[in-house]
């Protein structure tokens, strides 16, 4: 039995948006809201999450405000917020409602902007994005957030021989998914030449490394079990883990190993009643090269220190034996914050849909989807799959 | 009253030169930086222990892209392996690699005052 099902989905183009929060997230809703065929008087609550707005734009209290916007005035809204992985802890939480029965249809999602529409400069969104680090003991050295998964990433060359140019085979191929995607930040493909050409971020990242600061919003309808064959086309959530690892990175026992995302893994395949090497595709948070060797290792889909190699060699391309961010993920797709974690649920339920147009994997049946935030102290994966 | 290391005494510490953590009685864990309770199996009685002046670079990267209101460029950041620790901080001059060994050079403090050890190649 699914825990719920996504009926309706919708998101932006993610990118450069001049834009108040309240009309960019409106878009996603009201799109998630006609693909499911509802209006806002059929859901009964919205979870909804963003991450950095009251930093970023003075906006802190935005759930009434865009239930409002939207036509839902009046019912329950809670907002999360939990780094690059707020949306989908937001998720987490309506499908436990759904599932528990208090809930029979949710609204969930997220919106955020990053680029300089908000008014801020790159030096200063760097030090608002650091604040997803310690602020007593990782902050103070000056640590960035490409500077966070620099750190992870460095080790694991150092254990597993990992080299920078499978990162930039890691980029070429999310660049290349990415120009089939309409809604992605960067629809130009790349080459390893180009990649391993581009300005030094944080080593071992260059510029082609790391995601774009972008702006976006994404929402998904989700129903309960019982009440999903009366939509058409339902996807089913069939599971999902969240889990956080300690904090700093210091006290960490393994920090390369994101001990997190193996916990979160590990119970979204329990409660799914599936394994690693039954997923057809996956949906990862890519925010740096790096992170999504480590998140592919970490998701079981390949051996412990495989990721290089992978992705060298194609097997994650759209055509491999695990296809990663058909979407083209954080690294083209692009990264508004608290819009990134349902943008995953948006992917795959369109992959297991039939419906992700010219980027449609061929025959998945199931899909998923794995969110980190902080210093990989937060992660949510998820496990979904076509209803039968 | 409790004599677990706060913030403020660890800080104090790294102005002195002298790296603080604390090492638990029940699981044996030890950590560079002070918490309430052990990360690992929630004992309160963590002991604060010094940790060594001297150890070897766990990971390492360097910042090209620095954060408001930071304008250096090309820093290098560092976690280091002090005895059964791990602490980050900030390299003062040279370039090492992971593996390379280090020692307490001093400290550096930003903006708000929040304070980091920092460190230099052996
Ligand atoms: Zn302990």
């Amino acid at each position: 039995m699914a825990r719920a099902a996504v009926v309706g989905a919708g998101m932006t183009k993610f990118g450069v948006h001049d834009t108040p929060l309240q009309e960019l997230f409106g878009r996603a809703a009201l799109d998630a809201f006609d693909d499911a065929g509802i209006t806002p008087d059929d859901v009964d609550a919205f979870y909804f999450g963003n991450a950095m707005g009251g930093q970023t734009e003075n906006d802190t209290h935005l759930g009434p405000k865009l239930a409002s916007h939207v036509g839902m005035a009046g019912i329950p809204v809670q907002r999360y917020e939990d780094a690059c992985a707020t949306s989908s802890n937001a998720f987490k939480n309506a499908v436990e409602a759904v599932e528990a029965g208090v809930h029979d249809v949710a609204l969930v999602g997220g919106v955020e902007r990053c680029t300089p529409e908000t008014g801020k400069d790159t030096p200063e969104m760097t030090r608002i994005f650091a604040s997803a680090s310690h602020r007593q003991y990782e902050q103070p050295t000056g640590l960035t957030f490409p500077g966070v998964f620099a750190l992870f990433t460095q080790r694991h060359m150092h254990e597993h021989g990992t080299t920078e140019e499978q990162l930039a085979h890691v980029a070429v191929k999310n660049h290349g998914n990415g120009s089939l995607n309409p809604n992605a930040h960067f629809g130009k493909q790349t080459t390893v030449e180009e990649a391993l050409d581009a300005p030094k971020i944080a080593d071992p990242f260059r510029l082609m490394d790391c995601c774009p600061f972008s702006d976006g919003a994404s929402a998904v309808v989700i129903v309960s079990d019982d009440y999903a064959d009366s939509f058409d086309a339902p996807v089913d959530v069939s599971g999902i883990g969240h889990a956080t690892d300690v904090v700093p990175i210091g006290d960490k026992d393994q920090p390369h190993v994101t001990q997190a995302a193996r916990d979160a893994a590990a119970q979204a395949y329990e409660q799914a009643d599936t394994t690693a090497d039954a997923m057809d595709f996956a949906e990862v948070h890519d925010c740096f090269t790096g992170a999504e060797i480590l998140a592919s290792e970490a998701l079981g889909l390949v051996a412990e220190g495989e990721g290089g190699p992978a992705a060298a060699e194609g097997r994650t391309a759209r055509d491999g034996d695990i296809p990663i961010n058909p979407s083209g993920g954080l690294k083209a797709k692009g990264h508004p914050i608290g819009a990134t974690g349902t943008a995953q649920i948006v992917e795959l339920t369109e992959h297991l849909r039939g419906d992700a147009g010219e980027r449609q994997l061929d025959g998945v049946e199931q899909g998923v989807a794995h969110n980190l935030g902080g210093d990989a102290a937060t992660t949510v994966v998820t496990v979904m799959e076509a209803r039968q | 009253m409790s004599d677990r290391l706060t913030h403020a005494e660890w800080s104090d510490a790294v102005e002195d030169g002298d790296l603080l953590g604390q090492e638990c009685p029940d699981c044996g864990k030890v950590q560079g930086t002070p918490k309430a309770a052990c990360p690992d199996c929630g004992s309160r009685g963590l002991e604060t222990v010094e940790l060594p002046s001297e150890g070897t670079v766990y990971t390492e990267t360097t910042i090209h892209v620095p954060p408001a209101p930071i304008e250096e460029r090309g820093y290098q950041v560092v976690v280091v392996q002090l005895g059964d620790a791990r602490v980050m901080g900030r390299l003062t001059d040279g370039e090492v690699d992971i593996g390379d060994s280090v020692s307490v050079s001093g400290f550096v403090e930003d903006h708000e005052g929040y304070v980091a050890p920092t460190f230099a190649a052996e």
